[in-house]
This record gives structure tokens, C-alpha cells and sequence, in this order.
């Protein structure tokens, strides 16, 4: 395997909000309605914050700064892999 | 708005989870027969350090209790302090329909004396270790001193009065009047208490400055106030929360009134200045007794402070002495927190749930590892004694000054 950046995905963000802030989500229904919003599924901003911070630190790089903003596990997805091709 | 005279605050439920028991059966039993679970400190990291005796809770399973994000968000003392409010609200038989109507008749008040220790030194390890990037969010509001009332109210969509009170170990007793006040301002129930987890490494070490922590290593002998043997107090952690309400509120919902929250008053005399704690704690009693309408000799049993230091043993005995006259030498004293430690905030909280507990069962428990008293005190020692109990006196002092007294009268007096 390379150390090339690859997508986030829906599986690797449930098993982060399991991780950083004791979150269980089934990814298959997470990923069957992304427009729903992480308060329903229990994680709120500090949860978010944190998701972030791992993120960056396993990247090595900022992500955009209302990245710990954004309402939805599809909102998130998309800012996070966006930056992540602008960056590649 | 002074609060209102004829709102009586009443005791309608209790959890405990204590170093001798997790649930206020376990613990009522173990409290009451004398048994003595002081042992050494067994938590990583703590085996080099001066004090080697402490009351570990060693029984409570937080994945059973605790769902799993306040697991990973919430420390150690704030798992406590929801198990043991889960299990108030359960023993006060509160089902969610009772205030779920009126989320604002219910309010939450917790004491704390050291916050979220373990959450925290863990963070502050991998500030120091990996950097700051590598600090969690939850830090921020795991090791604060209000995490355990916040928790406890988002939980269970509590949204009357909250607070926090950080005044010494004395605010167990302290928390309790907050909430007494809170429901003569109109608020019909409180969840009110207090737990800590002292224990960690980092915690620990905070302590070691306490001139008053006992270094003694054999646990038999490491905590024994009011005796020539006196060498201090060891530390615990657990802690207890009850549910108060409003009397009649109470009985609307057919809920048992398990005690009256009679009186309460609290001093302040200085850090560590055990001699004249002696005036600070007879003005509480006085206090508390006054607010209680209580007459001395109406005290039919104390739940003393019990530090262990002479000074301060002796400073309690001369207090009693001071404000129950003749009184104070005949009055059954004991201190279960001998068998247990003293759990800092939650050591009152615990007193009082024994209080409670003593009070319906008529039976003053004694005080594990104590023997020959040596000040003008009947302490109960040995084994339980019966007793017709109809009013209890609690006290508590804190190692930076605070006094506090509380009377409670039993469930079935009415004023």
C-alpha cells in the first residue's frame, strides 16, 4: 500500500465518531441518507472538532476552517475530499 | 423572591456508588454491619507514591451503566455521579412521565471538589507527548468541575435550576441546601449530590501536599479519627446523589418521603486550621438546628466529620460539646467514612444517605477500625446499635476551611 491520500469514506467517518466521541452509526444507513444531520445521530460540534483534528493530524495538513461546521455526514465528506484533491 | 417557608424539601430517592457498594442496598449493608474495605491503592501508576491506603471503587462496571459516548466524552467522577443519579431517580420511583411535561420543575446540583482528574491527566499527556493537536475537544468539558450537573441535566432533559457548588468538601452538605433553596423558589424537584474519582496518578499526586492524608500503610490502622492512633484520613472515591422534592409535590405523585431536609448552615474558618474549625463547626450545628427548629437533645445521632488529625478530632468533640451541651457527650456519634475513606465532596453525600438509611432502619451503623476513644464522645464502635432515630445531624469540614452542618428529621415527621 502507498502513503498516497486516498477518500474519505463513509465507513472511515463512522468508525471516527465511534472513536473520538463514542458514536455508533451503522455506515450503510449513514451512507443510505447523508443529508441527515450528525445532531440526529447524536455527535454534536465538539464531537465534529475532534473528528477534524484526527483528520488533519493523519493528513498532515489543515483542513478549511468551517470544516468542524458543516451539519451533515455528506457536507463533510464532500468539504474533506474536495480539499483533499486540491491538495493532492 | 426569599424562598417560601411552607415548601418543605424531602428526600425521595437515593444512589450510591461507594468503595463498599455499588447501589444503596450493597452499600447499606456493608455501611450498616461495619465492614471496612480500605485496602491499597492498586490503580497504575500510583505504586510509588507516600500514601498507599485509599477507598477504590472496585465494583462499578461503567460499560453496564454509562452508554457509551459519555464513556468516551465524560470522566471517571462524571460516570459516577449519572450511574448513581440513574439509580436516585429509580429508587424515587421518577418514571419519565412524571416531570416530562414540566421539564423545568427539575433541577440539578452537584458539588466538586476536584473534577475530571483522569479525563485530564490522559489529555495532558498527549499535550506533552504528541502536542496540542493531538488534544481532544471533550477535554474541555470532561475535567471541569460542572461536567457531572451538566451531563446529568442534558441526560435526562433537566432544565430547572442548575448549579455547582465548589466549597470545600463541606459543599456535599452545601449542594444540599442549594437545592433546598432552589425548591422554596418554586422548583419541585432537584437531583442533588456529589462523586469524585481522586484516584489517578495526576489526582493523587495534587494531594500528596495535604498534611492531613494519612501515610500510614496498614489499612487496619491508616484510618482512625478519635482515637490516640489518629494519623489522618485516607482518600476514596464514589460518591452519592439523591432526589429532594418538594413535599407535597412528592406525595401528589405517591412517591415515599424517605427524610426531611430540616436544616443546614455553613463557616468558614481557614485552611487547615483545625482548632478553630472547634467555633466555626458549633456555629454550623447551631445553624442548622435553628433553621431545623430543633432543640439540641431532639439530636439522636451525628455523622461527624471524623478527620483523623487530633487537632481536628478534638476541635469536633469540643464543638459538639459547645452546641448540644450535656448532650454532645451522650449522643450515639459514629463515622462510616472509616471504612470507606473520605471521597471529598461525596463523603457528606454519602453520610447523608446513610443518614437517611439509619433513620428508617433504626440502627446507628458503627465506625470500622475505630476503637478506644479517647475524647468525651459516645462513638459507636464494633458492631450496629439499634436505636428509635427520629433526627440526624451530619457534619462535614473541608482541608481549605469549610464547616458544614445538616439536619435531617425521618420521612414520617411532619411539621
Amino acid at each position: 500500500m502507498t502513503m498516497q491520500i486516498s477518500k474519505l469514506t463513509i465507513e472511515e467517518l463512522a468508525a471516527l465518531m465511534k472513536k473520538g466521541a463514542g458514536i455508533t452509526v451503522d455506515p450503510a444507513e449513514m451512507g443510505g441518507r447523508p443529508e441527515a444531520r450528525f445532531d440526529e445521530y447524536g455527535l454534536d460540534s465538539l464531537g465534529l472538532l475532534g473528528i477534524v483534528g484526527e483528520l488533519e493530524n493523519r493528513y498532515g495538513r489543515a483542513l478549511p476552517q468551517d470544516a468542524d461546521r458543516c451539519k451533515t455526514p455528506r457536507e463533510f465528506l464532500d468539504l474533506v475530499n474536495n480539499s483533499l484533491m486540491a491538495g493532492a | 423572591m426569599s424562598p417560601r417557608q411552607d415548601r418543605q424539601p424531602v428526600v425521595t430517592g437515593i444512589g450510591v456508588v461507594a468503595p463498599n457498594g455499588v447501589g444503596t442496598d450493597a452499600f447499606w449493608k456493608s455501611t450498616r454491619e461495619g465492614i471496612s474495605v480500605l485496602d491499597h491503592i492498586t490503580r497504575d501508576g500510583c505504586d510509588h507514591m507516600p500514601v498507599r491506603v485509599a477507598g477504590e471503587v472496585r465494583g462499578f462496571d461503567p460499560e453496564s451503566l454509562v452508554e457509551e459516548r459519555y464513556l468516551v466524552q465524560t470522566d471517571r467522577f462524571t460516570h459516577f455521579a449519572m450511574a448513581a443519579a440513574d439509580m436516585a431517580l429509580a429508587d424515587a420511583r421518577i418514571t419519565s412521565g412524571d416531570y416530562s411535561e414540566s421539564p423545568f420543575a427539575v433541577g440539578v446540583v452537584t458539588a466538586a471538589g476536584s473534577g475530571g482528574g483522569e479525563f485530564g491527566q490522559r489529555e495532558l499527556q498527549r499535550l506533552w507527548g504528541q502536542g496540542s493537536r493531538y488534544v481532544g475537544p471533550y477535554q474541555s468539558i470532561a475535567w471541569f468541575y460542572a461536567a457531572s450537573t451538566g451531563q446529568i441535566s442534558i441526560r435526562g432533559g433537566f432544565k430547572g435550576p442548575c448549579g455547582v457548588v465548589a466549597s470545600d468538601e463541606a459543599g456535599g452538605l452545601d449542594a444540599l441546601a442549594h437545592a433546598a433553596r432552589a425548591i422554596g423558589r418554586g422548583t419541585d424537584a432537584v437531583v442533588i449530590g456529589a462523586a469524585e474519582a481522586p484516584l489517578a496518578p495526576y489526582s493523587l499526586v495534587c494531594q500528596l501536599g495535604y498534611r492531613e492524608l494519612s501515610t500510614n500503610e496498614d489499612p487496619e490502622r491508616a484510618y482512625r479519627p478519635f482515637t490516640s492512633g489518629a494519623s489522618g484520613f485516607v482518600p476514596a472515591e464514589g460518591g452519592a446523589m439523591l432526589v429532594v422534592e418538594e413535599e407535597s409535590a412528592a406525595r401528589r405523585r405517591g412517591a415515599t418521603v424517605r427524610a426531611l431536609v430540616a436544616g443546614h448552615a455553613a463557616t468558614f474558618t481557614g485552611a487547615s486550621r483545625w482548632e478553630e474549625s472547634r467555633e466555626g463547626l458549633a456555629q454550623a450545628i447551631r445553624g442548622a438546628l435553628a433553621e431545623a427548629r430543633c432543640a439540641p437533645e431532639e439530636i439522636d445521632v451525628v455523622f461527624a466529620d471524623a478527620l483523623g488529625i487530633p487537632d481536628a478530632d478534638r476541635a469536633e468533640a469540643l464543638a459538639l460539646a459547645d452546641a448540644l451541651g450535656t448532650h454532645g457527650r451522650r449522643v450515639p456519634v459514629t463515622a462510616p467514612k472509616t471504612g470507606t475513606g473520605r471521597a471529598y465532596c461525596g463523603a457528606p453525600v454519602l453520610d447523608t444517605a446513610a443518614a437517611v438509611l439509619a433513620l428508617e432502619d433504626g440502627v446507628v451503623p458503627p465506625t470500622p477500625n475505630v476503637f478506644d476513644v479517647c475524647h468525651e464522645l459516645d462513638v459507636v464502635t464494633g458492631r450496629p446499635r439499634p436505636a428509635e432515630l427520629r433526627t440526624a445531624l451530619v457534619l462535614s469540614r473541608g482541608l481549605m476551611g469549610s464547616n458544614a452542618a445538616l439536619v435531617l428529621r425521618h420521612g414520617a415527621d411532619t411539621r
